[in-house]
């Protein structure tokens, strides 16, 4: 663990700890971080209790106290009184001013609240003392944090925070406002988890995708060509490592019709650009990584299990929401399904045989009586755009599998290679290379 | 004439031969119908998809060529092997829906009786799908793979070759009376009708336009007996089929060539003589044995140094693939060989140099010689 150099991180180092002892011991837990602004104090003692089986224990820290010997110091115990509870208190007096270690640590709590760990209730409270006398301010409540009641897994619950996350700032929607749920119609999640077997590690990828383009939503804030990428460590938000970054790089987007530009990094922050992405489009990445077991090997690269996770996630969100991330190649293909629906619905209401006609509707699921009004037409498109769009999540090598349109018999030799586009000049198509000469004989 | 094609391709018996049917109106509009049927079955299916197109494959290695024991001409067909398009290859999924609007098209000529060139149907393809059509080549092209699609012949699909505007419903034609030429009909079954008697000993195919004119003003004919006949450039259906017409009706004419010493006519003379892979299923039928006349290596020392040109790029392209072809004879792969050796063309206006009328001489000399290979 690294060393702490500021009071803010401190603070961020402290709360993750408290986060991580509520998570390990599976009960329910309240976390409270109370800021209280005085004049007086004495930044250098810190004071710490803990309840043990039938008293409080307390402690003070003084690292100003000589050597390191004396900086412990214990204080007389609080008995509990056959109360039954358990937890941790830390008290530190720090020189900052309240306000800007308030930002700082709701900064915090709101990506902590993406882990969305499950049985913390998290309040913040700050005392200001200003001219008017004193202010208490309850940041964060615990019922804002609801725990879930049904056991679901360390992804569901990050798939479950970080829509909260995407929705309250990207979209300013809470989970009680009227517009919940007609944005929630237009935001489509993915998610992905790889283990690696050999690092002991677990990557867990959560991607969201909203597009408001045929729905105004006057609430949005932001949106646009840029990804935020938000990254945890062991169950705390983290700064995102080299090898992670390499593999964001390393992932095919274009397969999901998305083109990387570049990668900013700001302080804590990374983002991705993307070009060509519609302004009314919005897509948002978390990871989060952590040792399930010990891990065996000292070396290991996150990279390859990002990569993997994150593959996994938008495969997730494509196999979902048919039509959302399709590659290039699928969306140039779609694009001739209308030209071919109108063809083919030519032929079938230009024909005079009316069995082929009824048979052709009767395939389509429509009646005799529907064939006006472009019904055919706009039945055959549907069919041929859904057929092309699940062909986009196939795996490359079953993606040209198809049937014939005529059956032959078993002597034709079936030569798959396309027939390219060649503009052939009148004499080129008298090419004679090395045919075979055929005797006269039967087969 | 179709009869006698088939039987002789029953002697040979070969199943490796995909041909192209002749079919009516309402035999090809059922392969159609069946076409779309098969296609909304499968996108309708279980498990759905977009079928593919499997078409008779056009490319060289799909030719084989067959000697007739009888004829003793050789000629090209297409075997059995195909290739496919799809909609799910971007870059060939406007390939697939061509082919479709040809049908769709065709289709719809053939409910309405009618008969259209494939000039007039670029047209209508330029003006109601202009991003899929761009050029007349491409809607040949689509019209071939249409054709290697339903495995009917093109003019089943009730295209006609670009017509040259003969008389409708003129069966029979004295050449004798003409004093420019009769322009042959695009119509094959007008040709297949017509009937034909002549006093002619021999056959004269030109390459120009130009050179047939000059011959028919001089009355060549009346000096040579001569059938003389001209595609004006690369071999058209309606040309081959007329001379191929001609060859089994007048069996004991000799057919001889009359074109540029360059690889071109060349190509030219062994389209007439081979049929071409461009006809693709309908490439076997119109073999003619035809024999190579003039311009030809000898008859250099006839004509100015002054007229001979350079080769281009395109003639050692097609010098390349002639050479590369197993039909071609000893003799014309001597001819090619010296052509690509000095790197020179000459053409069949350089005689003039000689005369205007030199070219009837000329002709009359080599026939009376029997001066042709």
């Amino acid at each position: 663990m690294n060393a702490v150099d500021s009071v803010p991180e401190l603070c961020q180092r402290l709360i993750s700890s408290a986060f991580q002892r509520c998570r390990v011991s599976e009960e329910l837990c309240r976390l409270s971080v109370v800021l209280n602004g005085s004049r007086f104090c004495s930044p250098a003692v810190t004071r710490i209790s803990s309840s043990c089986d039938e008293d409080i224990s307390n402690h003070n820290l003084n690292l100003k106290q000589g050597n390191s010997v004396n900086w412990m110091k214990k204080l007389p115990s609080i008995p509990k009184n056959g109360l039954r509870f358990s937890g941790t208190e830390v008290c530190l007096n720090v020189l900052e001013k309240t306000e800007f270690l308030r930002d700082k640590i709701c900064s915090f709590i709101q990506k902590m609240l993406i882990l969305n760990i499950p049985n913390v209730g998290f309040e913040l409270l700050v005392h200001h003392e200003d001219t008017t006398g004193l202010r208490l301010e309850n940041v964060f409540r615990p019922n804002e944090c609801s725990p879930s009641s049904f056991p679901t897994s360390s992804l569901e619950h990050l798939e479950s925070g970080f829509v909260d996350y995407v929705l309250r700032h990207r979209h300013n929607v809470t989970r009680d406002s009227g517009s919940h749920t007609s944005t929630m119609e237009h935001l489509k999640t993915g998610i992905g988890i790889e283990n690696s077997r050999s690092s002991g590690l677990v990557m867990e990828a959560v991607i969201t995708f909203s597009d408001f383009l045929d729905h105004v939503n006057p609430c949005m804030m932001e949106c646009g060509p840029r990804t935020e990428v938000l990254y945890f460590r062991d169950f705390s938000p983290s700064k995102i490592s080299k090898s992670s970054l390499h593999g964001l790089m390393s992932i095919d987007w274009k397969s999901y019709g998305l083109k990387l530009g570049k990668i900013v990094g700001q302080e804590d922050c990374l983002w991705l650009e993307w070009e060509k992405l519609p302004s009314s489009a919005c897509i948002d990445l978390v990871f989060h990584c952590y040792e399930k077991r010990p891990m065996r090997q000292k070396s290991y690269s996150i990279r390859t299990i990002l990569k993997k996770a994150a593959k996994l996630a938008l495969d997730d969100l494509k196999e979902k929401h048919t039509g959302f991330l399709l590659s290039d190649r699928t969306v140039k293909i779609r694009s001739y399904a209308p030209d071919l629906a109108k063809t083919l619905a030519g032929l079938i209401l230009s024909s005079n045989d009316m069995e082929f006609q009824e048979e052709c509707l009767s395939l389509l699921g429509l009646r005799s009586q529907e064939v006006g009004d472009g019904k055919v037409e706009e039945c055959i498109k549907d069919k041929i755009i859904s057929v092309i769009e699940l062909n986009d999540r196939k795996p490359q090598g079953c993606k040209d599998a198809a049937p014939f349109l005529f059956k032959y018999g078993d002597s034709l030799e079936l030569d798959l290679e396309e027939d390219h586009d060649e503009v052939e000049g009148t004499f080129d198509s008298f090419r004679l290379q090395a045919p075979s000469r055929v005797r006269a004989q039967c087969e | 004439m179709e009869d006698l094609c088939r039987s002789s391709l029953a002697f040979f018996s070969d199943q490796q031969l995909y041909y192209a049917d002749v079919l009516c109106p309402s035999e090809v509009r059922a392969r159609m119908e069946v076409a779309v049927l098969n296609f909304l079955r499968i996108l309708n299916s279980p498990e759905p998809a977009i079928s593919l197109l499997p078409l008779i494959d056009r490319r060289s290695s799909n030719t084989r060529v067959s000697s007739g024991l009888l004829t003793g001409v050789p000629w090209i067909f297409l075997s059995h092997s195909f290739c496919t398009r799809s909609l799910m290859k971007a870059n060939a999924a406007k390939a697939f829906v061509r082919v479709w609007k040809v049908m769709e098209l065709c289709f719809q000529i053939l409910v309405e009786g009618k008969q259209v060139t494939q000039r007039e149907l670029f047209y209508k393809l330029l003006c109601t799908s202009p991003d899929y059509f761009s050029s007349q080549l491409q809607v040949n092209k689509t019209i071939q793979d249409v054709v290697a699609l339903l495995q009917c012949s093109r003019y089943s699909l009730g295209i006609i070759a670009s017509s040259r505007g003969l008389e409708p419903g003129k069966e029979e034609i004295d050449c004798s009376t003409s004093s420019s030429g009769y322009a042959i009909s695009g119509d094959l079954s007008l040709l297949d009708n017509l009937v034909m008697r002549t006093n002619a000993r021999y056959i004269i195919v030109v390459e120009k336009h130009a050179i047939f004119q000059r011959l028919v003003e001089d009355r060549v004919f009346n000096q040579i007996p001569s059938i003389i006949i001209t595609a004006r450039g690369y071999p058209d259906i309606a040309t081959r089929f007329l001379l191929h017409r001609m060859s089994r009706n007048f069996p004991e004419l000799p057919i001889l060539a009359l074109v540029d010493w360059n690889p071109a006519g060349l190509a030219i003379l062994c389209t007439f003589k081979f049929g071409s892979i461009g006809m693709g299923l309908e490439a076997y039928r119109y073999a003619c044995n035809v024999k190579w006349l003039g311009l030809r290596g000898d008859d250099l020392a006839l004509i100015p140094q002054e007229s001979l040109t350079q080769l281009k790029p395109k003639d050692l392209q097609i010098a390349k693939s002639l050479m590369s072809s197993e039909i071609l004879q000893e003799n014309y792969r001597e001819e090619l060989q010296v052509m690509t050796q000095s790197g020179r063309r000459a053409e069949i206006e350089a005689l003039y140099f000689n005369g205007y009328d030199y070219l009837g001489k000329y002709i009359a000399k080599k026939i009376v010689q029997a001066d042709y290979i």
